[in-house]
């Protein structure tokens, strides 16, 4: 890695970071601050789980879903999907300006005019980009337990702290195959698109599994296979194969995008 | 001489298109040698694969004995670059790109300041807020700060004033003096004419021929102005190498004289002359030699 592109791969990225950062603090604060009042009604739970589909109750694991439980709360509303949104913009956000954006604004021809080698820019700008997944999954986290200790709100410590490795897993896949993307395609538009694409279709496949025995049978290829949060909080263990499955697919995506800008023409 | 940069036998494609094919090039030690084409006729192509950007579909190239592809950090640590397009980083200030850039190079940004304040350009502002000419002194000054051996400059005073094309011209004298090679692209005939020892001429991906500045000029084409006393005679188009012959006021002759001049004077000899001049062709007329006028004004 070089220290000096890391330095300023941080001046540029720290703002937009932070606006994430800001967005995943907003949004937990408002969760635990409802939360309460949630609770309170009582015909919620009943009127709420009717109306569910029992697709959607098996996708998420609320098969013992209790809205009078912060945890399921928090899966239904935020953890199982516009985290995981949130997420993924911000990795293919970063991923789509690492290679496709730089060739995009003729800046990576005089990055790679100066001795420094292809792998250590790529490498450099990736652990830039991975200490921003950990920085915003951990942001999730302390939030949540800090507006939970603020609102009174009883909460899985144990689980919270088992999701971190699940979710910098989870969102370390999407920006691997992401940063394979920047570094096969030329517009960092399209980047974004494919990327964005891909991860739909890897949620909807998890999604169709639970309709459709044949979906099922390739549930297993997709990243949100491995990715069961609200099982993770209620039972507070770090589920080790998944993280170690999504990191396995953030580390091949990872290592095909170093190996093919390693061999890539860079012409503007 | 030992030979800095050298080409053998570079080829690159972009599929079916021809970038570059089967180029031979060397560049001596202390030398500046000019690359002279249109747009399009392999020019940036040849030096993308000199600085490890491209990968040669076949030949090789080598910079100060590295190979420009597999040893490209070690090509890029003697190298002074400046691209022909020029792209930089828009948040940052001046001063903040030459700081970045320097430490790459582990050199002091402090040559890179003084650079600046002789090409006058302001530091203390973001590169965004640069003009085009101000971007281009910018990465004129990234190229040369580091007191790089090999400088590659892509069509350098492309977006530069002509006062600040004679600093720059000044700056690559004195890089040159303290013993630099330079290989510089450029369709701007009298810039090259003003700076080079040799020009390589490049047509559609191929070199067409590598010249002495001094023998382009002084033996391969003249522009020849006869006066004589009594009316033009008949038959001097016919005279080896003579083409573009004009008659003007019945007595006066111009022409343009390609290889030698001895069956010229001889001819003409034979007749009285009230006088004779001699002009060397200028690299403009060179051009046209090569490319032909229809294919020369590309730029």
């Amino acid at each position: 890695m070089n220290w000096n592109l890391i330095r300023k791969t941080i001046s540029d990225r720290w703002r937009g970071t932070a606006v994430y950062a800001g967005g995943l603090v907003a949004y937990v604060l408002m969760l635990a601050a409802l939360f309460p009042s949630v609770q309170k009604v009582g015909t919620f739970k009943k009127a709420y789980m009717k109306d569910l589909p029992e697709g959607l109750i098996k996708f998420f694991n609320l098969q013992k879903f209790d809205v009078t439980s912060f945890d399921s709360y928090m899966t239904l509303q935020f953890l199982g999907l516009l985290w995981v949104i949130v997420m993924a913009a911000f990795a293919i956000s970063f991923a789509r300006n690492m290679v496709a954006g730089e060739i995009q604004d003729g800046t990576l021809e005089l990055l790679l005019a100066q001795p420094v080698a292809r792998w250590k820019v790529m490498t450099s700008e990736g652990a830039v980009l991975l200490g921003g997944i950990i920085g915003l999954v951990a942001t999730t986290v302390v939030s949540t337990f800090a507006f939970g200790a603020a609102f009174g709100v009883k909460l899985s410590y144990s689980g919270y702290l088992a999701f971190l490795p699940l979710g910098i897993a989870l969102a370390a896949a999407i920006a691997g195959y992401s940063v394979l993307l920047s570094a096969v395609m030329r517009e960092p538009r399209r980047v974004a698109m494919a990327a964005s694409g891909l991860t739909l279709f890897f949620y909807l496949l998890h999604f169709g599994g639970m309709y459709s025995k044949v979906l099922e049978k390739f549930d297993w290829f997709g990243i949100f296979h491995y990715y069961n949060p609200q099982k993770v909080l209620s039972s507070g263990g770090v589920p080790a194969r998944d993280v170690l499955v999504l990191l396995a697919f953030a580390a091949v995506f990872f290592a095909a995008a170093l190996l093919f800008f390693q061999r890539r023409d860079i012409a503007v | 001489m030992k030979s800095v940069i050298l080409a053998e036998s570079l080829s690159k494609h972009y599929g079916k298109v021809v970038g570059v094919e089967g180029l031979d090039l060397e560049v001596e030690e202390g030398e500046a040698f000019g690359f002279l084409g249109p747009n399009g006729a392999g020019k940036t192509t040849t030096i993308r694969c000199l600085m490890g950007l491209l990968k040669p579909t076949a030949g090789r190239a080598t910079v100060l004995g590295l190979e420009t592809w597999a040893q490209s950090v070690g090509v890029r640590e003697l190298v002074g670059y400046l691209p022909g397009e020029t792209a930089l980083y828009g948040r940052l200030t001046g001063e903040a790109t030459i700081r970045f850039i320097a430490n790459f190079n582990n050199h002091p940004p402090e040559d890179g300041f003084e650079l600046a304040s002789r090409l006058g350009l302001v530091l203390d502002r973001r590169v965004s807020g640069y003009s085009k000419g101000m971007k281009r002194k910018l990465a004129i000054v990234l190229a040369l700060m580091k007191k790089p051996p090999v400088l590659i400059m892509d069509e350098p005073t492309n977006g530069l004033d002509p006062l600040v094309q004679l600093t720059l011209y000044d700056l690559l004298n004195e890089h040159r003096e303290g013993g630099a090679t330079l290989l510089f692209s450029s369709h701007n005939l009298p810039e090259v004419e003003r700076i080079c020892d040799r020009v390589g001429i490049i047509r559609e991906g191929s070199l067409v021929t590598t010249e002495r500045i001094e023998d382009l000029r002084s033996v391969r084409l003249r522009n020849v102005e006869i006066i004589f006393a009594g009316q033009v005679p008949d038959g001097l188009e016919s005279l080896p190498g003579v083409s573009d012959l004009e008659v003007q006021a019945g007595n006066r002759v111009q022409l343009k004289l390609k290889g030698e001049i001895d069956p010229l004077i001889k001819r003409v000899a034979r007749y009285e002359v009230a006088d004779f001049s001699v002009g060397h062709a200028s690299l403009e007329d060179v051009f046209l030699e090569f490319y032909g006028s229809d294919e020369g004004s590309g730029g």
